[in-house]
């Protein structure tokens, strides 16, 4: 599995989408830019539903209203965030592969973070529905918010770990 | 007069510290890029539901009044984290224009958020939101991919952070 997904970043590192980026000198930036808006988006309305789950801060809305309000854009979010995000690791896509950090934020955490998110928006109309909010959707919403900080966290601690052989 | 503080917070015993370790730097740029996320995400959401785009079932003073707590609670801290990985290297930062255009999008950006807060409430009594609002909106939105855009410029074009 592991030589699969080299193979696929050396062919990956060595197509024009990665060498060119890195070649252009001013495409980079806004690379990190998409990924980065993107992950605002994303990660920014994973966070206000969560806290809004848990019970933090102003209780004006419903929880399915603003989950509904807020559906289209958090996704968009999420697909402009992780094709940016393609776009960096395009650019070095071996070193990636190799890095404990990003194994970490890809392979595990983030798929975590997507399955935990898709069942908190499916539960959410549920959940509002009682007069006070569930346990268990404190609990998710506490956990999810947890899941997308280690994602932030093993990602800003990618440049800290050597690429494995 | 810039240059002596510069150099002061360069040296300065705390300053050095959360920035000399690999756990303190990294948790303070951990905690920078969330605050910056919950901020900007927040900020976009209503300004997406200002210009139409966005949550229009919602008013758009409802979402301000749910998200905007939040955004600036982002603000503050995406300011103070900031400013405590600035000044490691202050004196760098000081004559660093791309920086500048960074804080100048970060200013532009908190003007534009003070005005929707100040007049959300007024623009949902229109029957129909105001062209004034949209266009608040719309150079709100701009400024914050602006201010993220300088954001990354600054290491990327000229080598600081």
């Amino acid at each position: 599995m592991f030589h699969l997904a080299i193979e696929f970043a050396r062919w990956l590192q060595s197509t024009k989408l990665g060498v060119g980026i890195l070649e252009s000198g001013w495409v980079y930036p806004y690379v990190q830019l998409m990924h980065f808006t993107g992950l605002s988006l994303w990660i920014g309305t994973n966070l206000l539903l969560d806290l809004r789950l848990i019970g933090v801060g102003r209780k004006l809305n419903t929880i399915p209203e603003l989950f509904d309000a807020l559906f289209v854009w958090n996704w968009i979010g999420f697909f402009i965030g992780i094709g940016g995000g393609f776009l960096l690791y395009s650019t070095a896509a071996i070193t990636f592969t190799r890095n404990p950090a990003f194994q970490i934020k890809l392979g595990i955490l983030i798929p975590l973070g997507v399955i935990l998110h898709i069942y908190v928006q499916s539960k959410a109309r549920q959940w509002g529905q009682a007069e006070e909010t569930p346990g268990i959707a404190k609990l998710m919403g506490f956990v999810e918010l947890l899941v997308w900080l280690a994602v932030v966290t093993s990602a800003i601690l990618i440049p800290y770990f050597a690429a494995e052989p | 007069m810039l240059l002596r503080i510069c150099e002061w917070l360069q040296h300065n015993g705390f300053i050095v510290f959360v920035n000399s370790s690999v756990v303190t730097a990294s948790t303070l740029e951990i905690i920078h890029f969330v605050s910056f996320f919950v901020l900007v995400g927040s900020l976009v959401a209503v300004d997406l539901r200002i210009l139409g785009l966005a949550a229009r079932k919602m008013k758009s003073g409802s979402l301000v009044q749910y998200a905007f707590p939040w955004m600036w609670t982002g603000f503050i801290v995406a300011v103070i984290s900031g400013f405590l990985m600035f000044a490691i290297d202050a004196t760098e930062y000081l004559h660093n224009t791309v920086f500048h255009e960074k804080l100048y999008s970060l200013l532009f950006t908190l003007i534009f958020a003070i005005i929707i807060q100040k007049n959300v409430g007024k623009w949902d009594q229109s029957p129909q939101t105001p062209v004034f609002a949209k266009l608040i909106a719309l150079l709100c939105l701009v400024s914050a991919v602006a201010m993220i855009l300088m954001g990354v410029d600054v290491p990327a074009l000229t080598g600081v952070g």
